[in-house]
């Protein structure tokens, strides 16, 4: 092998990594309402923002409308979000500059409904694009989709969603909001890693 | 580039790798009341253990006392089958400090216990967050700080709305009360970021 070669995986493997550290920091920062520092991890290109049913989010002020509403927003102590960014599968593009996640989301949740503190269990799935802009890579397109949103007592065979939130500003609806038990499953951004297929 | 450099990109790597392993493996001894495990994963200049509210544990003779004396109760302790400790290890941010010799970790976990409590086995959630510090000695990362918060201890058929803390448990022999112990409601912000932002650097 030459050293260029090996260089370029090298940098693969950094590319991995870092990519990897985006999407958990991402995560540390929503659990602590930290939306200035979330919005800072999306490129200035982006392409869209879409969580659960609130529609989609487009372009480059798609980050602002979305999380912006929400800096420097106080919350009680009790109403939390510990979003698990879990099991991240990234794939790098052969040019090296942009690539694909795919993670699993547990999450503890705890917020008013009604008029009344509501503890939640939430599941869902990140399908993400990443982008290399300066030696750095950000978020391009962040996609997560709910498979679940159900109260702690009841469960999500019983209560599959709580109710539906979709956001008024959106420039388009959901794309894929199937919640359980749809069977909905988000497309993998993967080939099989042995057939490639 | 030149051979040297990128023998070092490649030694981080490595280093990142291995630190996950062995937080993880720290897991899975953990899971498995492997006590003597968990103690030769710390240095012999280990700072400090804290876990919950059991309190400060300082040095290597801490990491001891804390898991071999309390946790294994000396080596006496036969736990019943039907206690578990399934402690999940998610989202760690490592990074290695730029002399390599030193690194920082952020860590949530997940836990599905089962113990006595009283006189009758509870089931419950808890959820919390590591900052741990590793270090490099002949060539092998260890632990030489590990410090766990808990967000709640709940059990399974209330919650943490309802019950976020069901009992105290700081241990007699800790070198120090527990640092920053506040759990939810109040538990935001107790275990700071050890990170720069990725973009920003703040």
């Amino acid at each position: 092998m030459t050293l260029v070669e090996l260089e370029k995986q090298v940098t693969r493997l950094e590319d991995i990594q870092e990519i990897e550290n985006l999407q958990k920091i991402y995560g540390y920062y929503f659990d602590l309402g930290m939306y200035q520092e979330v919005m800072d991890l999306f490129s200035e290109n982006v392409e869209s923002v879409e969580i659960t049913d609130h529609g989609v989010f487009r372009g480059k002020d798609a980050v602002s409308r979305m999380y912006g509403g929400m800096v420097g927003m106080q919350r009680p102590g009790w109403m939390f979000f510990e979003i698990m960014q879990s099991q991240g599968v990234v794939d790098i593009a052969p040019d090296g500059k942009t690539a694909t996640g795919r993670w699993y989301t547990p999450a503890f949740e705890c917020r008013p409904f009604g008029g009344v503190k509501k503890q939640t269990w939430e599941f869902g799935v990140y399908d993400n694009v990443y982008v290399k802009e300066n030696g750095r890579w950000y978020f391009k397109k962040l996609h997560w989709n709910l498979i679940y949103w159900t109260s702690y007592e009841s469960g999500f065979l019983k209560v599959p969603k709580l109710s539906d939130t979709p956001f008024p500003h959106a420039d388009a609806p959901a794309t894929a909001y199937h919640p359980y038990p749809s069977g909905y499953h988000v497309p993998y951004p993967f080939k099989h890693p042995v057939t490639g297929k | 580039m030149n051979l040297e450099d990128l023998e070092k990109q490649v030694r981080l790597q490595e280093d990142i790798q291995e630190i996950e392993n062995l937080q993880k493996i720290y897991g899975y001894y953990f899971d498995n009341n492997m006590w003597a495990e968990i103690i030769d994963l710390f240095s012999e200049n280990a700072e400090s253990v804290e876990i919950a509210d059991h309190g400060l544990f300082k040095g290597k003779q801490g990491v001891r006392r804390i898991y071999w004396d309390m946790f294994a109760g000396g080596g006496n302790r036969q736990s019943p089958p039907w206690m578990q400790f399934v402690v999940m290890q998610i989202g760690g941010v490592v990074n290695v400090g730029s002399d390599g010799k030193t690194a920082t970790g952020r860590w949530q976990t997940w836990l599905f216990e089962a113990k006595p409590y009283g006189a009758l086995p509870r089931q419950e959630f808890l959820h919390g967050y590591y900052e741990n510090k590793y270090v490099k000695e002949n060539g092998k990362w260890l632990f030489t700080k590990l410090y766990w918060n808990n967000t709640f201890c709940s059990p399974v058929e209330q919650g943490w709305l309802n019950l976020p803390e069901m009992g105290w448990m700081p241990l007699p022999d800790a070198d120090q009360p527990p640092t920053a112990f506040h759990p939810y409601p109040y538990h935001r912000g107790n275990v700071p970021y050890h990170f720069k932002h990725p973009i920003t650097g703040k």
